[in-house]
């Protein structure tokens, strides 16, 4: 392989990255509060609708972003209710709520856009910032990306200092592992949930709206297409901790664009298997396999208190 | 005599009561769900009688359309009996659809196999069904094995695994070592070959316009076992004391571990049968997608039974024909079927939601 061509595979790779980034940085922040949004992949696929629909008929993208990541944190809203609120099954509920975001953004795409499973909308150009662009050869393929991908590395540094220095990240985690005690502390529990639940929330709108109007600048019927999923996959191998799951993002986004790198370079590998391996890896990981694993006590446990 | 005075005091009537009532319950919630799904066809303009007509033609209109409902209704039922087994030791399998995926290609690369094709009595299709079981139990015992040893939660391990075996399908039908039929051009599908007349699952009747499978006589059969098992056993009684209070299960000498892999084996056993079924009854031919949705459908079946063998085949009767029905609508009144996945979510929300009103006088203080 070339440079050039390691270059654009490196760019790929990251770009496939930066959706489970978005996705999974939230998902952690709320697993660490103790809620498990199965619903991401929901959330996501509504942000890329509502974005993309939206950023059509203003002919602004940023106006997209916006309503993108306002309508994923309404789902993420409608999971906090369910979870915090009536205390229902987070697995069931988001399972639940991810054949909602289907139903609704499948039938609306149809209203809307008429009888197309795909269709292109205007989104953000790409942008590469000063210096890293100008490098020879990596320049152009890997730095020139679309301004949300380093708004995920901002963001990735913004939750390491808030859970690492905070009184925030404190709280989130005393709620995820005895909220019991953390009632006692004169913590609300359940407004603390609420919160990681809308953080998650807003940012699978991210990675929702960077797939619709930032990388592909198209809708198509369930274009999420898993990776929401692959997000949870990347929390539970990264062991609720964030350099890991991060890193899991990363070799997850490589995966997929193995799938395709692998295939014109004449390697044979099955491609089921580099697809299923965000969850194999994932298995290895939470069977032990890969050093002890431990996730936040109360993950999944309704708290009955107030 | 306090509590004889306690139990006479008049209780609070109140609306939530009155709602929160195990029967009345799911059937308010998928009566409002349908109601929302209507009013969705209005806004969408469809003449309402039309698609009214098209729903049921699509559900009842004819034996052909019943049947179909009622294979389906099958699959989700034994999914929906496995779930409830391992959800009474307090497990949530949430892998019904990796089980009938490994169920799937167990069923197919046995049908396939000349020798089992050539067994008399029946055995033909037996063995591949008794290979769906094996698989499914294997599939479904490793996370019991995982919880057991490690302490891996269930809901994570059972999920990972079921990913893994929908891209298990899918490895199997693009390989031409594994079970993709001959290439014989470029243009060959990847999909299996077709299996053998003899290997597939009997219908009930020789009616052609009723392609009822015996599927439904064993899914009634395993209901009254499953029922029976989880009331009056030994067994069911263990499951129960595991799940009401592990270590107190423990302490009375009851092996939890033992029960977690033997419970999460069972749940996974009968997601590899209802894998049998769909490829030895209605499919013939093993696809990459082919568990696409059933086993989700059937994990929300037993969650929304609340451990009741009864609610169970309600809730399998409920969405087998809802699905049927919507797939018929798309095509005679042209309303997207997304519409069922909008009804579907709704009914799964609400019931599930709403759960905390029936919970809510046991668990909370």
């Amino acid at each position: 392989m070339t440079w050039e061509l390691f270059a654009v595979f490196i760019g790929s790779s990251i770009r496939f990255a930066i959706p489970l980034l978005f996705a999974s940085v939230g998902e952690l922040v709320s697993e660490r509060g103790g809620v498990l949004n199965m619903s991401l992949e929901g959330m996501m696929l509504t942000a890329a609708f509502v974005a993309a629909a939206t950023s059509q008929a203003f002919g602004d993208p940023m106006m997209g972003l916006l309503c993108g990541v306002i309508a994923a944190m309404l789902v993420a809203l409608l999971q906090a209710f369910l979870s915090n609120t009536l205390r229902a099954n987070q697995i069931v509920t988001g399972i639940g709520i991810n054949i909602l975001a289907i139903g609704g953004t499948t039938l609306a795409l149809r209203e809307i856009f008429g009888a197309r499973a795909s269709v292109e909308v205007s989104g953000f150009g790409k942008w590469s910032p000063p210096l890293l662009g100008d490098i020879p050869i990596f320049g152009g393929p890997v730095f020139t990306q679309v301004w949300l991908a380093y708004l995920a590395i901002a963001l990735v540094a913004g939750v390491w200092f808030v859970l690492r220095y905070t009184a925030i990240g404190v709280v989130i985690a005393a709620v995820g592992e005895d909220p019991q005690a953390a009632r006692k502390a004169g913590i609300s529990v359940v407004a603390v949930r609420y919160g990681v639940v809308l953080f998650a929330g807003f940012t699978c709108g991210l990675g929702g709206a960077f797939l619709s109007i930032g990388d592909l600048q198209t809708f198509t019927e369930n274009m999420i297409n898993g990776a929401g999923y692959i997000a949870i996959a990347a929390v539970i191998f990264g062991n609720w901790k964030l350099g890991r799951t991060v890193a899991a993002c990363f070799v997850f986004g490589t995966a997929t664009a193995l799938q395709y790198q692998l295939p014109a370079m004449g390697v044979n590998v099955p491609n089921a298997l580099l697809i299923m391996s965000p969850y194999l890896l994932a298995l290895i990981a939470v069977a032990g396999l890969a050093g002890r694993q431990r996730a936040p006590t109360a993950l999944t446990v309704p708290y009955w208190g107030r | 005599m306090s509590l004889a005075a306690a139990s006479r005091a008049p209780r609070r009537i109140s609306v939530g009561a009155f709602l929160a009532h195990p029967v009345l319950l799911p059937i308010i919630a998928v009566a409002a769900a349908l109601l929302l799904g209507l009013l969705l066809i209005v806004a969408l303009g469809t003449p309402v009688a039309e698609a009214i007509e098209a729903f049921i033609r699509g559900a009842f209109g004819n034996s052909y359309s019943v049947a179909v409902s009622l294979n389906r209704a099958v699959v989700l039922a034994l999914v929906g009996l496995g779930f409830i087994i391992a959800n009474r030791a307090n497990l949530t399998n949430v892998g019904g659809e990796g089980q009938i995926a490994v169920g799937g290609i167990a069923a197919t690369a046995l049908a396939l196999n000349s020798v089992v094709a050539g067994l008399p009595l029946g055995l033909a299709f037996i063995v591949p069904i008794i290979g769906a079981v094996m698989a499914g139990a294997a599939w479904g015992g490793i996370a019991g094995v995982l919880k057991a040893r490690v302490g891996t939660n269930e809901v994570i391990s059972t999920l990972l695994l079921s990913f893994i075996a929908v891209w298990l399908v899918y490895w199997s039908v693009q390989s031409v070592n594994l079970l993709r039929r001959p290439m014989t051009s470029t243009a060959t599908l990847p999909e299996s070959l077709r299996i053998p007349a003899e290997t597939r699952l009997p219908y009930v009747s020789d009616n052609p316009a009723f392609p009822l499978t015996i599927g439904i006589i064993i899914v009634s059969v395993l209901a009254v076992i499953v029922a029976v098992v989880l009331a009056r056993s030994v067994y069911g009684f263990r499951l129960r004391a595991v799940g009401l209070n592990a270590v107190a299960a423990a302490r009375a000498g009851i092996r939890d571990g033992r029960i977690a892999i033997s419970a999460l084996a069972v749940a996974g056993g009968f997601g590899g049968l209802a894998g049998a079924m769909m490829l030895l009854g209605e499919q013939h031919v093993l696809k990459n997608g082919f568990s696409s949705g059933y086993g989700f459908d059937g994990l929300v079946v037993g969650l929304l039974a609340r451990g009741s063998v009864v609610g169970v085949i309600a809730g399998a009767l409920l969405f087998g024909f809802l699905r049927s029905a919507g797939i018929t609508m798309e095509m005679l009144a042209g309303i997207p079927s997304a519409l069922v996945d909008i009804v579907q979510g709704v009914i799964v929300l609400s019931i599930a939601g709403a759960a905390f009103l029936l919970d809510r006088r046991g668990t909370s203080r």
